[in-house]
């Protein structure tokens, strides 16, 4: 997985390298906003890191370049403007996620992994959340390296938390996804399979949480009991 | 007068009535005086004329000697007023012509004879009566040739003096008080009417602070004479408004310029493998990074009027809250929940901001709430927002100050900056609607914000 980071600031610049190179990434560094559109242009990048505050120029400029040459990849917005304006701007620009500095660099690398995770993102084919594995293709779950079988609507719900892993998933958009437009969720039956996920989890040894937060909907993070 | 009166409105009419009082005493005074004057120079003349007629009437007689020929109207009229007015008439010898009073006569015939200059003579306690005389002594000629002619007044039958100065009095001197009166009622509410600009003036500037440092005061209407106080002032909190923009900016490109340096110095300790003094630093720059975020937040508020006059659902806010902040609560061992209305709650305000609010007041209940508790967030169909926890819940004592910046609770573990409820103060106030903090039953703490309905 290739990463372009684009950032003018050297030590941050060389510090996000570092670290993203740990967990896995190929990372690659532009300092301004030309050479961002160059490297952007030669290289299929996977996703991108951009700077706002660039010393040619303005980030959102190489952000409106990139999609206009046609390049979807996933560009996140890591940025000292904090602003709602400014966010609204960047994300209107055709940016996927917003980062303010100053960032703990464990969110940076879960934001990015779930901008690949999303479906047709790098990572969307196979999700890996602690020892649990998904192939959303195969439609296939493994947790601890052994097959486990759930029913197909659980494992639709454990997707969607794994490709928000860390972060919330309201419940209405599990209802969107579990059920088509003519089927009227009970208001009951995502609470039911939760519950019966949760368990699931907890029998094949999954070192997953699912946190439940009423009013709002369900987060998945790694079990740290 | 030891204490300096300080109202111009009093010293202007104390003063003015000091000289309206001034003014018409002398007024009348001269006035007076010169009545005086005038009587004074009518009765001598008068007494010269009456001396002149006497003499007119002395004619010599057949024996040579000269005698007063008075036609018989005189003759009355004299006798009638014998005690009001005497004479006595000596011829160039001395020797008495006539007297109207022989005492008169016997007293004259004593004196020296009369110059062609008159002289005037005054006499108190004469004759039978003891009355004050004035009079006139000339030498007058005759067709019995030089005569000393003398002649005199009562001076309490001064009539005509009286009669003026009692017209005067009644007539003129009347009309002063009065007019002193009226003349003050005027200097009174001229100066009230001019000073009426500056009043509202200075209710206006009754109304600057910092948080409305963009005020002036209205110099329209104000006195020519107050215009370069009032002027002098807009200009002074010109410079002051100024003064507070550079500190604001300095606050928010302060704060703006520690986020690049922060986000390195986080990111480095991230990469640190961790032991427990690591984990001790990383609390610290969390901190700090909480604190410089929150310090932007409030240069922020600051230094741009906050646009309130959007339509905010309050569960869609809340739920926007509770939902980013889910993942904190579960790292920390909480819990958090969206509790009561189930649909949108519409009222006028920035989404943005109250967003703002709500994210502080949650945060605060985090860090007071026990492990394994829960945060609500509870929207209420009227247009509140009421966050709960299950700490300590806050002395009713410290309650009136907790929206204080940099206030902190004594003995609370310093977690913040003591920024957050000043924070959500300020979005509070700019949106008028009103934060209350009271105990949960059984325990805990809980905020409401109360907004205006849409």
């Amino acid at each position: 997985m290739r990463l372009l980071i684009i950032e003018d600031e050297a030590r941050l610049s060389e510090i996000l390298r570092s670290k993203l190179g740990d967990a896995g990434f190929t990372v690659d560094t532009a300092g301004s906003a030309a050479d961002a559109k160059a490297a952007l242009e030669l290289i299929n990048y996977d996703a991108a890191i951009l700077d706002l505050g660039l010393p040619d120029g303005d980030g959102l400029t190489v952000l409106a370049t990139v999609r206009r040459l046609g390049k979807t990849l996933p560009i996140l917005i890591l940025t000292a403007r904090d602003a709602v304006e400014d966010r609204v701007a960047g994300l209107n620009a055709g940016a996927d996620d917003y980062l303010t500095k100053p960032f703990a660099m464990t969110e940076l690398i879960a934001r990015i992994k779930a901008l690949l995770r999303r479906p047709g993102g790098v990572l969307g084919i196979t999700l890996d959340a602690g020892n649990v594995r998904l192939d959303t293709v195969g439609r296939e779950l493994a947790i601890a390296g052994r097959p486990v079988r759930v029913s197909r609507r659980e494992l639709a719900i454990l997707e969607q938390m794994m490709r928000r892993f860390g972060r919330i998933v309201p419940k209405a958009v599990l209802e969107e996804k579990l059920y088509g437009i003519d089927e009227e969720p009970d208001s009951n039956t995502i609470p039911v399979h939760v519950h019966h996920l949760r368990r699931q989890l907890q029998t094949a040894n999954a070192n997953l949480a699912i946190h439940t937060i009423r009013g709002v909907g369900y987060i998945l993070t790694e079990d740290k009991g | 007068m030891s204490r300096r009166i300080k109202s111009l409105q009093l010293r202007l009419t104390i003063e003015l009535a000091a000289l309206f009082l001034l003014a018409s005493g002398l007024a009348v005074g001269g006035l007076v005086y010169s009545a005086w004057l005038t009587a004074g120079s009518v009765a001598d003349r008068e007494l010269g004329l009456r001396a002149e007629d006497l003499a007119h009437h002395v004619l010599l007689d057949q024996a040579g000697m000269p005698r007063l020929e008075l036609s018989p109207s005189l003759r009355r009229a004299y006798d009638a007023a014998a005690e009001q007015s005497v004479f006595a008439i000596r011829d160039k010898g001395g020797r008495l012509v006539q007297a109207s009073a022989p005492e008169f006569g016997e007293m004259v015939g004593r004196w020296p004879a009369a110059d062609t200059e008159p002289s005037y003579f005054q006499l108190s306690g004469f004759g039978p009566s003891g009355r004050d005389y004035s009079g006139i002594s000339v030498q007058l000629d005759s067709k019995a040739g030089a005569l000393s002619v003398v002649v005199a007044q009562v001076a309490g039958g001064d009539q005509l003096v009286h009669s003026i100065l009692r017209e005067f009095v009644f007539d003129i001197a009347w009309y002063v008080p009065p007019f002193v009166a009226v003349a003050l009622l005027l200097a009174t509410y001229s100066v009230r009417r001019s000073l009426r600009p500056l009043r509202k003036a200075s209710a206006q500037a009754g109304n600057i602070g910092p948080e409305s440092i963009s005020i002036r005061l209205p110099d329209a209407d104000v006195p020519t004479e107050a215009l370069p106080l009032v002027v002098a002032v807009n200009r002074a909190l010109d410079r002051l408004e100024q003064g507070f923009a550079i500190q604001r900016r300095f606050t928010a490109n302060a704060a703006h310029e520690l986020r690049t340096p922060l986000t390195i110095i986080t990111a480095r300790l991230d990469s640190l493998e961790g032991n427990s003094k690591l984990d001790a630093l990383r609390e610290e720059v969390a901190r700090m990074n909480r604190l410089v975020e929150q310090l932007l937040c409030v240069a922020r508020l600051d230094s741009v009027v906050l646009d309130v006059a959007s339509r905010v659902d309050l569960h869609e806010v809340a739920e926007e809250v509770v939902g980013s902040m889910a993942h904190l609560a579960v790292a920390a061992g909480r819990s958090i929940a969206l509790t009561g209305a189930d649909h949108p709650v519409v009222i006028t305000g920035n989404a943005a901001a109250i967003g703002d609010a709500l994210r502080n007041l949650v945060e605060n209940a985090l860090a007071h709430t026990p492990a394994d508790t829960e945060v609500i967030v509870d929207v209420g169909p009227g247009g509140t927002l009421t966050v709960l926890d299950s700490g300590p819940g806050i002395p009713a004592q410290d309650r009136p100050r907790i929206f204080d910046r940099f206030w902190r609770g004594k003995g609370v573990r310093t977690e913040g900056a003591g920024l957050g409820l000043a924070i959500v103060m300020e979005i509070v106030r700019a949106h008028g609607a009103t934060i209350s903090a009271s105990e949960r039953v059984p325990c805990g703490a809980r905020f409401e914000l109360r907004f205006r309905p849409a």
